[in-house]
């Protein structure tokens, strides 16, 4: 087949950047990754990219195509060329570019070693056998350990465009897989760590992550059961924790988020203050209801059988079913399994 | 210390360097280590522990390396499944090798294999589990208890990511995107690694006391392989030109389970689990081949007759069919979900609902750098383990889940007796001379402006040693390969490299590859012309269609003289095991 593909280049040793078109001559079955190779050696063999399994799993060929991170290997060309569509190929976000496809990724394992990335026991001798676990407990962290390390969620972070300092998903992902194993011991130094500034709260939520990660790790997810687990340890200094004990209070009690009262208790009485002349006009626009008296929504039981949900689940919660729709599917569907 | 010597670049903030910038002797270590992958990383950290000052040179980050696409498992003694021992598991492989393995280098290995994955648990590996919470452990090929302990079917990715924690914690130095391109002999020893800095361009000479190489293997000989475009056979090469003979290079192991069309590996745990393989009639062939192991027959045995198979017209489209239906959806999902995935992404199909389509493929090298059980080379400060190295464990054939067994036991022997002798010496020189040469030589690589790309070389070399030194073997092809590969080392040497630059020139570092592999291809022709019967991967159903203990119950050993290979045989070490009929 003919296939037709834009790439952004950049040569280092020149600062040139330029969008250069390329058409080639591929196998139906080829990838992405195949095409480029052809690029390479039929074409232009300045062109830069990084490549090795060609199966998913090494992680080098993080890269864009049309503006969304992806595995080179794993996007197939045949369904896009039928379509017609000529796609703009780049280097991933969020990282300097050494040259074309090439991107530094000193920055992402300096955020990873910021994680302390290994089993901590609590002890140096190894014991005779192993430690015994059921699958059961060690399933929390399979998502979590089928990270390749290609860089596409930190590619995709909203939260590391604005702050780069951001530890990113891809660290926090790391993080979890430590903090949700049975073996290991220094779980809570490790997410008063976590909660520093530019940890786990200052994640924006947008999913970006999730969306984007080509092995289904979910790195949100780790994100989210870091925070359920730094507050169920009564580590909640940060603004975040806070915000997100309130909230799970006010759904809880009312089944309604009690945005008047979200101010105070998350950042305090004095910054609520300030804050006053805000909501008065937030209020006059009929866009908080009035604080008093408290409202309570109808179907109430729906907002606290989600919260005792998530709560009985405990540990096994962390095993990837923590997300609102999810947990409210199960609630809905009581016949179809244990969930309600 | 950190690991990476890199300097931030921006977009227009760069050194320009000048055209090879060579600093003589960058750093110098106890103990380097050329490869990343489980064998390097394991070898890294026994060195450390040992007192040694350590360091990795790898031309692809350590978590890229090709030990992270193993699936299936690793085999150990564990007794987790079923009764085991030590003892069953070397007879296992000693017959697997079909008797070529060196029976003191594989009784080592199951010796130590049950504590050696024990540490692997500790450090966090993620194993799947028993029901009571121990190290799970699977049905493979040829093993005559279930003693693949695995993680799903993604062991070797969660044993890479496990070592490479271990290296963190350790926080050792490492080279990363360094393309190893030759080793430094000086007064009998070898004593340093010449790298092109990928990143920033230039060569680089790092000393060493002692220099361990773990490259892996050379899978991109062929054109249907498992292997990672990394697959280059580097460190085989590399000792190769220092004189160090490389062992039964012949036997290259062909997978029964890759899928078409990309060569892309489908665990045996599979057939672990219970899946059949079908010819286009529907049938399970085996039952014709290896009648009670039937699918769990070992690798040799099953790949011969799926070519068999697909040679006699039984095939659909040069495939046969991997069924795994049966298993049913929960357990696909739970045990084989990167197979799966696999499946789905490169030849669209679901196992739940159907068949997948695979062929035999280049898989693994049982013959490398010739060692001894520690690893040690015949040239004086040089060692080896993993699959660049052949202790021999897996003599013409080796048994699925025995290679990542090997890469940690024999990386961390090999890097415990480096650091031992590297503890115990203290001097390294480089002579200048060396590193202009390599300059000099690398120059003249670069200046070339006009000739052949190196593509059309490497993929003739990859389509004919698929065609004439593939799953069976014969007199007349093997020759003319001889003279397909002499005829293409011709063409290599007028090769034009693309691309000028400094800063992530790979299309040098794959030209600099295609050579490695090239020297290579000559070596297994030439022992496979030597070798006059059939054994395990060598298999010869025309002229020496038998095994033949009396005359061939050897080694090839291939080394370099006046650019040509040179054969020479050598015993294979027996313990207890005499050679019998072998059948499964």
């Amino acid at each position: 087949m003919d296939v037709a593909l834009k790439i952004w280049r950049f040569d280092p040793e020149t600062g040139e950047r330029a969008l250069k078109h390329y058409n080639v001559e591929a196998p139906e079955w080829a990838c992405l990754l195949d095409v480029l190779d052809i690029v390479k050696d039929q074409v232009d063999g300045t062109l830069g990219f990084r490549k090795s399994c060609r199966m998913m799993i090494c992680g080098s060929c993080g890269m864009r195509m049309d503006g969304r991170a992806i595995l080179a290997c794993k996007e197939r060309m045949k369904p896009i060329v039928e379509r017609g569509h000529v796609p703009v190929i780049s280097a991933m976000g969020n990282m300097p570019v050494l040259k074309d496809l090439v991107v530094d990724m000193t920055p992402f394992w300096t955020k990873i070693r910021r994680m302390k990335p290994w089993l901590d026991t609590g002890y140096e001798e190894i014991p005779e056998r192993e430690f015994r676990h059921t699958q059961e407990e060690m399933n929390p962290i399979h998502k979590e350990s089928l990270c390749i390390m290609c860089g596409c969620c930190v590619s995709e972070c909203n939260s590391m465009e604005s702050d780069p300092e951001f530890f990113g998903p891809a660290a926090l992902a790391k993080g979890f897989r430590f903090v949700g194993d049975p073996r290991e011991r220094a779980q809570v130094e490790r997410l008063e760590s976590y909660n520093d500034e530019h940890g786990i709260w200052d994640c924006t939520r947008c999913y970006f992550c999730n969306e984007r990660c080509p092995k289904g790790v979910d790195p949100r997810d780790a994100i989210a059961k870091l925070g359920a687990e730094s507050i169920k340890e009564g580590i909640d200094r940060d603004l975040g924790a806070k915000h997100a004990k309130w909230f799970v209070h006010s759904a809880k009690t009312t089944g309604w988020l009690r945005e008047t009262e979200l101010v105070p208790k998350t950042q305090g009485v004095v910054s609520a203050i300030k804050q006053t002349k805000f909501a008065i006009s937030l209020a006059k626009h009929g866009k908080v209801p009035p604080p008093v008296p408290p409202h309570v929504a109808d179907r109430v039981q729906e907002a606290r059988g989600l919260h005792e949900l998530v709560h009985s689940q405990g540990r096994a919660g962390a095993a990837g079913i923590v997300q609102g729709e999810k947990a409210l599917s199960r609630i809905e569907h009581p016949s179809d399994g244990d969930g309600a | 210390m950190t690991t990476s010597s890199r300097p931030a670049l921006a977009f227009d903030a760069f050194r320009k360097a000048d055209q090879i910038a060579s600093l003589l002797v960058e750093a110098q270590h106890d103990v380097l280590i050329v490869g990343a992958g489980l064998a390097g990383m394991r070898a890294a950290i026994e060195a450390h522990d040992a007192g040694a000052d350590v360091a990795l040179i790898s031309k692809i980050h350590p978590v890229r390396s090709h030990s992270g696409a193993a699936e299936g498992g690793i085999n150990a003694a564990l007794g987790n499944a079923s009764e085991d021992d030590p003892e069953k598991h070397a007879y296992d492989t000693v017959k697997g090798s079909d008797y070529l393995g060196d029976q003191d280098a594989i009784e080592v290995l199951c010796e130590e294999a049950p504590a050696d994955v024990y540490q692997l648990e500790h450090w966090g590996a993620v194993f799947s589990r028993t029901e009571d919470g121990r190290i799970a452990q699977r049905p493979f090929g040829a093993a005559g208890e279930p003693r693949t302990a695995y993680a799903a079917d993604i062991t070797g990715h969660v044993l890479v990511h496990v070592l490479y924690e271990q290296i963190m914690k350790r926080d050792l130095q490492v080279y990363e995107e360094f393309f190893a391109w030759q080793l430094v002999e000086n007064e009998g020893r070898c004593q340093a690694v010449i790298s092109w800095d990928l990143v920033n361009g230039g060569l680089k000479t790092i000393g060493a006391k002692t220099v361990i190489i773990a490259t892996g293997g050379a899978g991109r000989l062929y054109q249907g392989t498992t292997n990672a475009y990394a697959c280059t056979g580097d460190g085989m090469t590399m000792a190769l030109r220092l004189g160090v003979p490389l062992k039964d290079m012949e036997m290259m192991q062909f997978h029964p389970t890759t899928l078409s069309p990309t060569g892309v590996l489908i665990t045996e745990g599979c057939r672990g689990e219970g899946a059949y393989l079908l010819n286009a009639e529907g049938e399970r062939f085996l039952k014709r081949y290896a009648p009670n192991a039937m699918e769990l027959a070992s690798r040799d045995v099953i790949s011969r007759a799926e070519q068999t198979e697909i040679d006699e017209g039984r095939g659909i489209d040069g495939n046969v069919l991997l069924d795994l239906r049966h298993l049913g959806a929960e357990r696909i999902i739970e045990r084989l979900h990167g197979t799966r995935e696999l499946s789905m992404v490169f030849a669209g199909v679901d196992p739940i609902h159907d068949p997948i389509p695979v062929r035999p493929g280049a898989h693994y090298h049982m013959g490398g750098v010739e060692t001894d059980l520690w690893g040690k080379t015949s040239l004086e400060g040089l060692y080896a383990a993993g699959e660049v190295a052949c202790v021999s464990v897996h003599g013409a054939n080796r048994l699925g889940g025995n290679a990542l067994m090997e890469t940690i036991t024999y990386g961390k022997r090999a890097g415990k007796a480096a650091a031992e002798w590297a503890l115990s010496h203290t001097t390294v020189t480089v002579p200048e001379s060396l590193q202009a040469d390599a300059e000099r030589e690398l120059g003249t690589l670069l200046d070339r402006t006009a000739g052949e790309r190196p593509h059309g070389i490497r993929d003739e070399m990859a389509q004919t040693m698929h065609e004439n030194f593939g799953v069976f073997r014969r007199e007349d092809r093997m020759k003319r390969q001889g003279e397909i590969v002499a005829g293409l080392r011709e063409r290599y040497e007028g090769v034009v490299v693309d691309d000028k630059g400094q800063i992530f020139n790979n299309d040098l570092t794959q030209a600099l590859e295609l050579g490695f592999l090239l020297e290579l291809a000559a070596c297994m022709v030439e022992a496979g012309l030597a070798r006059k019967e059939s054994r395990g991967a060598h298999a010869r159903p025309d002229d020496y269609p038998e095994r033949d203990d009396k005359n061939f119950l050897k080694h090839t050993l291939v080394s370099w003289r006046d650019d040509g290979p040179e054969l020479s045989w050598e015993p294979v070490r027996m313990t207890k095991w005499q050679p019998q009929e072998r059948t499964y």
